[in-house]
């Protein structure tokens, strides 16, 4: 191990101090749960370390019609949550209690795919994230942040600091397929919400894991469920576009093909759970 | 290790060349590049300094453009070594213009060693394909904000002063 500094700022003004002064080589590390095997492994060599435990980010509260999330609320923060019912399904769906006692939301935001099973949820409830350096502070959709295998638009003098969620009033659905029944990764994972008006969707959300370079939006298939009733032919037909649409890849959990197939079936099964009369969850 | 794709953006094809043989262009495209200077007539030495989630390293490269047909083909051989281990690669890369906007269509095979090669091979592609799609993103908007940016900076027209 190289390691030869660990930081560990009592305050959000001095973390971000700490980054701008020890500029991209220094690493942030939050829960430490993906950090920390890339380390232990020998992949991954720094000399100096950030902790972000004390630093004050690790709040989760309700505010109006928001929930506001500290980029250092653990998992089992989600799971205790009962604001949002699709976050607390996401989390229960994310590796074991211990890496949830450990792991944060915002080091989820940066877990690279298969990976990323709160993000998908944080995608489907158009979630925004601030971005704070010691020039100032930006906020931007979670959509627009990612942006790449293991890329995000974070500058190397920024933190992720907050995650904030518009509490949805209509019903949400979250699906996540693994090889196991709990701490898999995932094959493919679905999150889906929709609004409603006079019987049809007014705007529909569909977020993908595991079938692309990050957590990704599956737009054409939302695109085709405005203005429908959500009958079967819409289910359909959303489930083949976002079964088109996605990038699946094939690694040791699955190959490109079956993610693929996997990304339609489930898409199908996350909107029928939003059909109307259906008891999906969060109803 | 293989990358392959495409970029589109608005500026002609000369303008784009230029900019991927101009250090001082090259310096704001590269994702994390902190210094980069031109060693020969078509050799590059640079310094990369990179924060990837869970991973930090400076990383020292060596590019040259070995073969080119201005303003419509080139083909680079380098080496890119650091904490993270080695990657030695060419690449190829094509022009074309259509109505004033450039598409670049790439293609790059490269061999990793050391640490990073233990990972998954997905890991090495899917960072160089999103630190090459990061970096066009960066030469698209710095050549539309600033169309000049991509000519060498001698044959640059002298910018007149507004006066206040
Ligand atoms: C056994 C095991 C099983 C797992 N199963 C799953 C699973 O089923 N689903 C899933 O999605 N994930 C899974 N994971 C991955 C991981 O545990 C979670 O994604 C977790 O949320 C990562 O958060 P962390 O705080 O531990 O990240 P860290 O390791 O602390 O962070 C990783 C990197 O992200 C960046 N980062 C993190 N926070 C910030 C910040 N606030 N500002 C700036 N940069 C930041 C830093 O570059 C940091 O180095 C698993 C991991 C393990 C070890």
């Amino acid at each position: 191990m190289t390691v030869r500094t660990y930081l560990l700022p009592r305050s959000r003004p001095e973390a971000l101090g700490l980054l701008d002064e020890h500029g991209p080589e220094l690493l942030v590390m939050a829960g430490g749960t993906v950090a920390m095997p890339l380390i232990n492994e020998g992949i991954s060599l720094p000399e100096a370390v950030m902790g972000l435990r004390l630093a004050g980010l690790g709040g989760l509260e309700r505010a109006g019609d928001e929930l506001r999330i500290g980029a250092t609320a653990t998992l089992t923060q989600l799971l205790d949550q009962d604001a949002v019912p699709m976050l607390r399904e996401a989390a229960r769906n994310t590796a074991s209690w211990s890496i949830r006692n450990m792991g944060t939301v915002g080091g989820n935001l940066f877990t690279p795919p298969p990976g990323g099973d709160v993000a998908v949820a944080l995608l489907a409830l158009d979630a925004r994230v601030t971005l704070a350096s010691t020039r100032g502070e930006r906020v931007l959709p979670l959509a627009d942040f990612l942006t790449g295998f293991m890329s995000t638009e974070l500058a190397a003098d920024e933190l992720l600091v907050e995650i904030s969620v518009p509490i949805p009033g209509e019903p949400t659905a979250y699906l996540k397929l693994g090889r196991k029944h709990a701490s898999t990764p995932s094959v493919v994972t679905v999150a889906a919400r929709l609004e409603w008006r006079g019987g049809r969707v007014t705007d529909a959300r569909i977020a993908l894991g595991a079938v692309g370079p990050h957590p990704i939006r599956a737009r054409e298939a939302e695109q085709l469920l405005v203005g429908t009733r959500l009958d079967a032919d819409a289910i359909a037909a959303a489930a083949v576009a976002a079964a088109q649409g996605c990038e699946p890849f094939t690694d040791g959990i699955a190959t490109d093909w079956y993610r693929r197939r996997m990304a339609g079936l489930f898409v199908g099964r996350a909107l029928e759970q939003l059909t109307p009369g259906a008891a999906g969850e969060g109803r | 290790m293989n990358v392959r794709g495409s970029h589109t953006m608005e500026a002609p094809r000369a303008v784009v060349f230029a900019a991927i043989c101009d250090p001082d262009a090259l310096l704001g495209i590269i994702p994390g590049c902190r210094e980069i200077e031109q060693v020969g007539d078509a050799e590059y030495r640079g310094q990369i300094s990179l924060r990837l989630p869970g991973v930090v390293g400076t990383y020292r490269t060596v590019v040259r453009l070995v073969d080119s047909d201005p303003p419509s083909y080139g083909r680079l051989e380098g080496e890119l070594e650091g904490t993270l281990g080695t990657v030695t690669g060419h690449a190829t890369f094509r022009l074309a213009e259509s109505g004033g906007r450039t598409t670049i269509d790439y293609e790059g095979q490269g061999v990793v060693g050391g640490p990073l090669a233990r990972l998954d091979a997905r890991f090495a592609e899917g960072l160089a394909g999103s630190l090459i799609k990061q970096g066009l993103r960066n030469l698209g908007s710095r050549l539309k904000a600033d169309p000049a940016a991509g000519t060498p900076s001698d044959r640059r027209q002298p910018t007149r002063e507004i006066p206040a």
